[in-house]
């Protein structure tokens, strides 16, 4: 039994290689015509307005926060969910379960406190608030 | 033995270096098959798809059912002028559609693709098959924010935040969901996993109905096939594409080959949803009659075809209803879903 990592190494590499070799055989086929405006930013065909590169309002700023606590707990549910079987059968099933609803349960009301605080929505900004009257 | 070890072991020499051989190998055959799948089903099939639920033809010029214009188009892609806008993030342009196209591909390194003449088609089995799969299917992302920051456009930006929304909503809910079928097969491990679906659930008539983890827990199997549009990016929640409000999203600004990187990478990305859900909940390669292998690429095109069924036929949600959707209903249901199937399997076992 070889170690499969291995070969997933090599696929790794084999699925770099393909797209680059796609991106080298494109640069020998494809035409150069520089011209002026061609390589403008496109907005629709209007000349651009301003720099994309502004402070920008990350409306779900607290959700992100949110998905890094839940994100973790589903790592550490994942070796739960496979040893749970034999534990049911070793230990019986309260002792299998119970740690675990607990463990779910404390996330859970984590959520419900978070959604109750209204952290769990996309938050409009003060202009969009201004021109849908406060809607949403 | 999987297909590696095959391959490997015709070679004279054995260790780790012709392990690694025997794995380059084999995952250029499996990558070749997947980018002709692409080529197919993304250049002819999709649009003969989207015609026929919209009651048009599409293409029917070039060859037998318009099947050469897969040929037409590839060349016409790569041979496009590669225009780079001004303002680009040079390196984190080039690399985001790298990112997306080779982080999709990865995940098929473990998936088991099933027999033919003997083959056994799967790269690699390692214990963590199920973790290691959800993870390179999340890499992608990171491609599409290098992708819509580095653009200096302001739908890219637009799109590329969008993906993140997406993915935080839609990430939780799509691994629990695929982590409960674990709690049955006791093992991570996809061959495994395949394994304990050949079980016979019910016999009806002299038909032995396998266990199929679609069969065993169809709620799971409907949150995941949900959360696996998203995932993909499809409709009812292709946002950060959303072509009627935002261009393109995050894949704007690119031209030429490196569209068809994007373009590749959705593509790949859809068939890996479609490999995840037929081997965790469709028994894998397994059906009677055909090959394995082909069973499992029929059922990947299944999949693949309600993708394409929920695009034509189900209008884009806001991305402030993506956000409660996943949050208050999708994430909620998951855990109820968790629990629930521990419930069952501690009663039973």
């Amino acid at each position: 039994m070889s170690n499969p990592w291995i070969a997933i190494g090599a696929l790794a590499v084999v699925a770099v290689v393909i797209p680059v070799s796609m991106i080298a055989v494109s640069s020998l086929l494809r035409p150069s015509v520089p011209e002026q405006g061609k390589t403008t930013v496109y907005e629709s065909g209007e000349i651009p307005t301003g720099d994309t590169r502004i402070q920008f309002n990350i409306q779900y700023y607290m959700i992100a926060l949110l998905f890094v606590v839940f994100d973790i707990e589903t790592v550490l549910i994942f070796p739960w969910t496979v040893i749970y079987n034999d534990a049911v059968s070793q230990f019986g099933m309260g002792s299998a379960l119970l740690p675990m609803l607990a463990f779910i349960g404390v996330l859970v009301i984590g959520l419900a406190w978070a959604w109750r605080n209204g952290a769990v929505r996309w938050v409009s900004s003060d202009r969009a608030r201004e021109t849908t009257g406060g809607a949403q | 033995m999987t297909f590696t070890e095959t391959i490997s072991g015709l070679l004279p020499i054995a260790g780790p270096i012709s392990d690694f051989i025997g794995g380059a190998v084999a995952s250029l055959i499996i990558v070749s098959f997947l980018m002709s799948l692409v080529a197919v089903s993304g250049i002819w099939g999709k649009r003969k798809i989207t015609a026929a639920f919209t009651d048009r033809i599409a293409v029917n010029r070039h060859g037998p059912f318009g099947l050469l214009i897969i040929v037409a188009d590839a060349v016409r892609l790569l041979s496009k002028e590669l225009i780079v806008p001004e303002g680009v993030d040079r390196p984190a342009w080039d690399l985001g559609p790298l990112v997306m196209a080779s982080s999709a591909l990865l995940g098929f390194a473990v998936i088991p693709m099933g027999t033919l003449f003997g083959l056994n088609l799967q790269v690699a089995d390692p214990q963590a098959g199920l973790a290691y799969v959800f993870a390179t299917a999340s890499i992608a992302s990171v491609g599409l924010v290098m992708a819509g920051y580095s653009s200096n456009n302001k739908y890219s930006m637009l799109g590329g935040l969008r993906a993140v929304a997406q993915n935080l909503a839609y990430e939780i809910p799509l691994v629990v969901t695929g982590v409960s079928v674990v709690l049955f097969a006791g093992s991570l491990q996809l061959s495994e996993i395949v394994a304990q679906q050949g079980q016979t659930l019910v016999s009806l008539g002299g038909v032995a109905i396998p266990s199929w983890y679609a069969f065993v827990n169809p709620f799971a199997f409907l949150l995941f096939m949900v959360a696996n549009l998203a995932e993909v990016g499809r409709n009812p929640f292709d946002v950060p594409e959303a072509p009627t409000e935002i261009v393109a999203g995050w894949q704007t600004e690119y031209s030429s080959v490196y569209f068809v990187l994007c373009y590749l990478s959705e593509f790949i990305h859809i068939f890996l949803g479609g490999a995840i859900i037929a081997t965790i909940f469709l028994g894998g390669p397994a059906g009677p009659f055909l090959p394995g292998f082909v069973w499992m690429v029929i059922k990947i095109l299944a999949v693949y075809l309600f993708t394409q069924w929920a695009r034509s036929a189900i209008p884009r949600v806001r991305i402030d209803q993506l956000i409660e959707i996943g949050w208050k209903g999708m994430l909620v249901l998951s855990f109820a879903n968790l629990v629930l199937t521990a419930v069952i399997v501690g009663v039973i076992a």
